[in-house]
């Protein structure tokens, strides 16, 4: 048993709470027994996104960051948690991640035909459809303000959505919006690879959307 | 036609697609986005009799393999249905862009699952219902994108709108807002599982029950109760129990525990032929027997499979067991023991997902017709897509006759409970939902007896009649109220059933009675009332 501090940001104001008790457990864990604190969680095991939330200055999934791991609290005896700093807050931990799901929307992330069989490419689609859209990436990624760039979920999206789309005016529409919208803002960090939970590897989203529907000399060798 | 459809996982979605392809306008209401759903966390598979093994399977095999793995009380008109529409299921998904794994000559590739003899469960690696749960909302996308799905997220159901035995439509508040708004037209409720009588399960905290509750409350029929799966192998971890998957056995995963310093493999012994692949309700039962009712560690063993089939099949097992247990499954035996994971009973339907109520269908985990007393490995998910299309298509065909002055009275008096209702002083909400999962898990375990079921009702009684602080959450509210008496009708049901069938396991009835294979049916009219009813009635 170890006494740690718990330092919450709640209305924009860090709360200090104390916490004495077993260390291996998940910091959704922890603000239950704490209580009273506002925040999203649905699986608890790390398959859904929702309780993503900054952990000692880390985007991360609140139910799958144990206490023991983080170094803040065996050098300090502290950890804080704030909500994601890029989308509204709703309450507390809560925030409002419906941004995320307008720039799906905008960037027309789905396929009007049937979708193309690709048997090479089954691992990468599989990989690109693991997204849990728990907002991560756009929370680390230095560009990312929640305004123009709608971020790397929809790189992820459409890297797979452009392998199955058969219908050519919408493979259009798919590469256009990602040349607006994706391509000038992002100057890749890399940091979205970094705090993924799941591990995507996002940058292979981003070369293959950037050899499909940018640069003018791999479309003229690959047409699709 | 407007079709408001409660719930977004994989039955929501489906029904929403659906319902938007026939041209109705679909409202789809939800706590939060599909992908935070319970949908996403099934990982083995999706059933479906595609005989691409050269084993000869087919329908009918899957049909009774269905049948029997529930004991004989589903309903086998909708069993015929699922089953039949199966293989159809899995062509749809495919072409919407689900990325199954493929076999060596490029089909769906298959895994043996339990109860069942053939290769017929197909999968996406270890995360098939995620999988499923990106595809369908990428194309439930397109029709939000054009108006005919309109998502309503973070809107909780609060009640239905009834008249004559006839569904006009639903209530539904704002979490964020306390707005409290109607929504007119059909309803289908696909709002998962019961998980909250039990505290946490292995399914999703949204997953609470209440709407199942509320319907109830309202004169909803509900069935099979009783039922309520455990799965066989989950881990204790410090969130919750933990779901190690069905297909970790399927590839060949053993079970075991320690007898005089060697490993007992005793599914193996007892079930010489489907060993660990026996229905699930079965394996629960050996588990149980072998661990001496969990005294000692029973242990699933993985060890001797590739590290390829561990790491790519079943890379979700190896995550869950290095994260949570600090445990590499390549080395080590996982240490497991069953689970509450899955509610074979709720609103009762017809093969058409038709309630006894006109204009409300219920499809998915919240409802009961196709599992019987225990349900099969992979035919959750099935279940839920098919149910969730078969629900629109009746509830398209169905007309009601929207009556305006009374969905506006019933809005207005749902508005006045909201703006009259105070808090209780008597017991704190967390407090009466730990007293409420344990009186559950005390009595409605894996085996069941009059003594401890009886105990559990007088309990439930004094907690109902407390005043509960919720916090200054109306939802909670409501919720922790209807929840007592959900809770008080699923001991009842285990009470009247005075046999042992699937899940359903009496110490004091220890034997399977042919006069009990019905379906059990709950109606609620200010008291409980329980019936059995034939299987075709």
């Amino acid at each position: 048993m170890t006494e740690i501090t718990v330092k919450i940001k709640i209305d924009g104001e860090f709360k200090r709470f104390s916490y004495d008790g077993d260390l291996n457990i998940s910091v959704t864990t922890l603000l239950e027994k704490l209580g009273g604190i506002e925040y999203s969680c649905s699986c608890l095991q790390g398959l859904c996104g929702s309780c993503a939330m900054v952990i000692n200055s880390q985007p991360k999934l609140a139910c799958q960051t144990f206490l023991s791991d983080e170094i803040m609290i065996h050098e300090y005896k502290l950890i804080t948690i704030e909500p994601l700093s890029k989308f509204p807050v709703i309450n507390d931990l809560k925030v409002d991640k419906s941004k995320l799901y307008d720039d799906l929307l905008e960037c027309e992330q789905w396929i009007e035909s049937d979708s193309k069989m690709n048997y090479d490419e089954i691992d990468f689609e599989y990989e690109m459809s693991l997204c849990l859209m728990c907002g991560c990436c756009v929370e680390a990624c230095p560009n990312y303000d929640g305004n123009d760039f709608v971020g790397t979920p929809i790189a992820v999206s459409a890297s797979k959505l452009i392998s199955q789309e058969t219908d050519s005016n919408h493979l259009k529409i798919l590469k256009k919006k990602y040349k607006d919208k994706f391509y000038p803002h992002c100057v890749k960090s890399i940091a979205c690879e970094d705090v993924c939970p799941m591990e995507i590897q996002t940058q292979r989203a981003i070369s293959k959307m950037n050899k499909k529907a940018v640069w003018k000399l791999w479309q003229l060798i690959d047409r699709d | 036609m407007n079709i408001n459809v409660v719930g977004c996982g994989l039955a929501g979605l489906s029904a929403a697609i659906k319902a938007s392809e026939l041209g109705a306008s679909v409202s789809l209401i939800s706590p939060n986005y599909s992908e935070t759903s319970q949908s996403v966390m099934a990982m083995g598979g999706i059933n479906a009799a595609l005989n691409t093994k050269g084993e000869n399977d087919s329908i009918e095999n899957h049909y009774a393999d269905t049948i029997n793995g529930g004991c004989e009380i589903n309903n086998p008109k909708a069993v015929f249905k699922l089953t039949n529409d199966a293989p159809k299921i899995i062509g749809w998904l495919e072409k919407l862009g689900v990325s199954f794994t493929r076999d060596n000559d490029g089909n769906v590739d298959l895994r043996y699952f339990g109860g069942q003899k053939y290769a017929r469960t197909a999968y996406a690696g270890a995360r098939t219902g995620k999988q499923l749960v990106t595809t369908l909302t990428s194309h439930c996308r397109k029709k939000e994108a054009r108006g005919q799905v309109k998502r309503y997220v973070g809107w909780r159901f609060l009640s239905l709108i009834i008249k004559n035995h006839q569904c006009l439509g639903l209530i539904a508040i704002n979490e964020n807002t306390s707005e409290i708004r109607a929504f007119k037209g059909n309803v289908i409720l696909a709002s998962g599982g019961l998980n909250k009588l039990f505290g946490k399960t292995s399914g999703s905290v949204l997953n609470d029950g209440y709407a199942t509750s509320k319907a109830f409350m309202q004169g909803v029929t509900l069935a099979n109760l009783e039922m309520i799966q455990f799965h066989p192998t989950t881990i204790k971890t410090t969130n919750k129990r933990i779901l190690i998957t069905e297909a970790a056995r399927g590839e060949g995963g053993k079970l075991f525990v320690n007898r005089d310093g060697k490993p007992w493999y005793f599914m193996k012994e007892w079930y010489p032929e489907f060993g660990e692949l026996m229905p699930r309700d079965v394996v629960s039962r050996g588990i149980y027997k072998a661990s001496n009712a969990g005294a000692d560690e029973v242990y699933l063993d993985i060890t001797h499979l590739d590290e390829h089939t561990i790491k790519v099949k079943l890379d979700e097992v190896y995550n869950i067991c290095m994260k949570y247990l600090n445990l590499n499954p390549i080395y080590e035996p996982i240490p497991i023991f069953p689970g509450v994971h899955y509610f074979m009973g709720g609103i009762k339907t017809d093969e058409n997902h038709k309630t006894n109520i006109e204009g409300l269908f219920a499809a998915g985990e919240c409802s009961c017709q196709y599992h019987g007393a225990n349900r099969l490995g992979g035919n959750s998910l099935l279940g839920a897509i098919h149910g969730g299309c078969i629900a629109a298509q009746n509830a398209y065909s169905t007309n009601i006759d929207t009556n305006e002055s009374f969905i506006r009275k019933s809005l207005e008096n749902e508005q006045k409970l909201f703006d009259s209702w105070r808090d209780g002083d008597e017991k704190n909400i967390v407090e009466a939902e730990n007293e409420l999962s344990d009186i559950m898990n005390a009595s409605m375990g894996m085996y069941r007896n009059f003594d401890d079921l009886d105990n559990a009702l007088q309990k439930l009684n004094v907690l109902k009649n407390m005043k509960i602080d919720s916090a200054g959450n109306y939802y909670d509210h409501v919720k922790i109220n209807s929840l007592f008496v959900l809770a008080s009708a699923c001991i009842k049901t285990a009470i009247e059933r005075k046999e042992s069938r699937g899940a359903h396991q009496r110490s004091d009835y220890p034997e399977t009675d042919e006069n009990y294979q019905k379906t059990t049916c709950i109606n609620f009219d200010g008291q409980i009332k329980i019936s059995f009813e034939g299987l075709d009635d």
